[in-house]
């Protein structure tokens, strides 16, 4: 059989952002559907969105309601949400009270009941709110599996679009008729991990669609139920070329230092101690892409989006004339319960907004203490799905790392890391003639040849500012405490403060 | 909701008149509104709505005392008390002044719109009704007898 032969499955639109992504492209047209999960976790606002994305005035969304919530409380809630629009109500979306029939009577009537509103509404979408608790009566005329394989043949015969939802527990999967009939099968979880609340979504079966395996982050706002799919929805995205562009810092002796700079789309760490300068190479960094017309987005974590530009202002770089004209774009992302993935939502989102080309993330302690703590056990894994999907379109990005400063060490990051960048430049502190002096090293570069030097540096109202040449009159500079060539065996002596004062 | 109730039963009054001549325009305001929101909520939630309209509308008209919601949400009683004769709906205006004695009806029709304005918004609640009324015009103060100009 030719592709062409095959049957189309049209998508339908989920109504969720993000979702879509996660089902392969929308929900397949006339399938049979489960939304479980536990009170609270959202399932019927999930089921609201897609009533609300799909129904229409000539094919309406029948919403069966049973026991439990009526749909006048259901309705008083859910229209806060910002999906609800009320004119749908009742001429595109028709609630319709099964609870008589269904505590009166058998399943039989039940379905009957149900076939009777189909057929005169003829609707795209059918749901029925909650299942659970209408397949509940022990004494049903027509056993559970035949009312359960009815029901789905005549709704998908009637090209309806079905959820049924119910409260299920995870260990009812196993031998329950409903999942196997359904052709999808969307599990809601809620788990508290230490103070944090966090919201995962699971397609556990998608029958005839390329959904996303694995479990989404989602969480519940104003807008309902946003999903975070863990392709950051950059899943069929084509790859950019490797690039053999340079980007600068705009340090003249750095960018020497890199081979002319860092290549286009490759991830950089930059690892030091407390006050080595961190951040200031990474605002010299996206300043300087600015003026090269490079838009650049800085993730920050520790400080507000105007002290960052303040402190910027300080070391003569205009960060806020590019942030009017959409050239740059800081984010503050909300501290604790994030997940990765969501924060990956808001820096794709302005990325793809002003069409970034270089990202600083400021710093990764400050992202990991961001994250709710059940995430934080995952943060490599999830700092790799991250790098390498933001890298893989063409973003280059810088991250700091805060690490401890040893004299007998030299790590590059607490994370271990290195692996997932492509270049790494580490500053540390080293004493050389009774001063705690700066000195930088590029470690690694992926993309070529670099310079082994390792050069003083100091931080003034310019930003970094390289010294001399290398320094190659010291031995053991890495240590931190290095000894002088021309003094071999003498370590750094401390000496009297002469009480003057460097600028720095 | 008074003005609401008012159009609804000026409205109902006006088909009375042509088609069920014996059921007064309360009951039939009632009964639309019954079958419209036990199908759309449930019987179980329309018969509390009414219960609570009832009992917020007997504080105002003592008149209803006779008025019960039976199971399955059916109104039994109106026009038994002393004071409470069905309405006479004047169908020249269409504005619904205060509640006067004999008003009991429309009292309880606006007593239960009102539950449902509170719950489901007023947006929500003219919808539902203009379903249930295709023919009234529910938010059109210029129009005559409650019916679309």
């Amino acid at each position: 059989m030719s592709i062409e032969d095959k049957v189309k499955i049209n998508k339908l639109p989920t109504g969720v952002p993000g979702l879509d992504e996660i089902v392969g492209g929308g929900l397949p047209e006339f399938s049979f559907n489960i939304i479980a999960g536990a009170p609270g976790s959202g399932k019927t606002t999930l089921a609201h969105q897609f009533v609300f994305a799909n129904a229409t005035p000539e094919r309406p969304a029948l919403y069966f309601t049973v026991l439990g919530e009526s749909a006048i409380k259901m309705l008083r809630y859910q229209q806060q949400y910002t999906f609800f629009d009320p004119a749908k109500l009742p001429g595109s979306i028709r609630f319709i009270n099964l609870s008589e029939v269904v505590l009166e009577k058998d399943l039989g009537a039940v379905l009957a009941e149900i076939t009777k509103e189909v057929e005169k509404a003829n609707p795209a979408v059918v749901v029925v709110d909650s299942f659970r608790t209408m397949v509940r009566k022990p004494e049903s005329d027509m056993d559970l599996q035949s009312f359960i394989q009815r029901l789905a043949l005549f709704l998908a015969s009637w090209q309806a679009t079905t959820f049924l939802i119910g409260e299920y527990a995870e260990e009812e999967l196993r031998d329950n008729p409903i999942f196997t009939v359904a052709d999808g099968l969307f599990w809601l979880r809620q788990t508290a991990e230490r103070n944090s609340i966090v919201r995962k979504l699971q397609i556990i079966k998608l029958r005839g669609q390329d959904s996303v395996p694995g479990l989404h982050t989602f969480r519940i706002t104003d807008a309902g139920v946003q999903a975070f799919s863990r392709t950051f929805g950059l899943k069929g995205h084509l790859k950019n070329p490797p690039s053999h562009r340079r980007l600068c810092f705009g340090i003249a002796e750095l960018d020497k230092m890199l081979g002319g700079g860092v290549r286009e789309g490759d991830s950089v760490l930059i690892a030091g101690s407390s006050g080595t300068g961190k951040s200031v190479l990474a605002t010299q960094f996206i300043a300087e892409g600015i003026r090269q017309g490079e838009p650049g987005i800085v993730a920050v974590f520790e400080e507000r989006p105007q002290a960052y530009a303040e402190r910027a202002t300080s070391l003569g770089l205009d960060l806020e004339t590019p942030q009017k004209d959409g050239k740059l774009q800081i984010l503050y992302l909300r501290p604790l319960d994030l997940s990765v993935d969501e924060t990956m939502h808001s820096i794709l989102d302005a990325v793809q907004k002003i069409g970034a080309k270089r990202l600083v993330i400021d710093s990764l302690a400050g992202f990991e203490m961001a994250l709710s703590p059940g995430f934080r056990a995952d943060f490599r894994e999830s700092l790799y799905r991250m790098i390498f999907a933001l890298t893989g379109i063409g973003v280059t990005i810088l991250s700091t790392v805060e690490v401890d400063e040893s004299f007998t060490e030299f790590p590059f990051s607490t994370y271990s890391i290195s692996f997932l960048t492509d270049d790494i430049i580490r500053l540390r502190y080293v004493s050389i003639d009774g001063q705690l002096r700066k000195i930088m090293v590029v470690i690694k570069m992926r993309g070529g040849n670099h310079a082994k030097d390792i050069r003083e540096y100091e931080i003034t109202d310019q930003g970094v500012v390289i010294l001399g040449k290398r320094l190659d009159n010291y031995q053991g500079l890495i240590s931190g405490i290095p000894v002088h060539s021309d003094r071999p065996g003498t370590r750094e002596e401390p000496s009297m403060d002469t009480g003057i004062e460097h600028k720095t | 909701m008074r003005e609401l109730a008012h159009r609804l039963l000026t409205y109902e009054a006006g088909a009375g008149q042509s088609t069920e001549p014996m059921e007064s325009p309360t009951l039939r305001v009632y009964e639309k509104l019954r079958q419209s929101l036990s199908a759309f909520a449930g019987v179980a939630a329309f018969e509390a709505l009414a219960f609570r309209a009832l009992t917020q509308a007997k504080s105002e008209a003592p008149g209803l005392w006779a008025v019960k919601v039976a199971a399955g949400g059916a109104l039994q009683g109106l026009g038994q008390g002393v004071d409470e004769r069905e309405p006479q709906i004047d169908k020249d205006k269409d504005m619904a002044g205060e509640f006067q004695p004999g008003e009991g009806g429309i009292i309880l029709i606006a007593r239960l719109l009102g539950l449902l304005g509170l719950f489901l918004g007023e947006a929500l609640t003219l919808n539902l009704l203009r379903n249930a009324w295709p023919g009234a015009a529910l938010d059109d103060h210029n129009s005559g007898n409650g019916r679309k100009a």
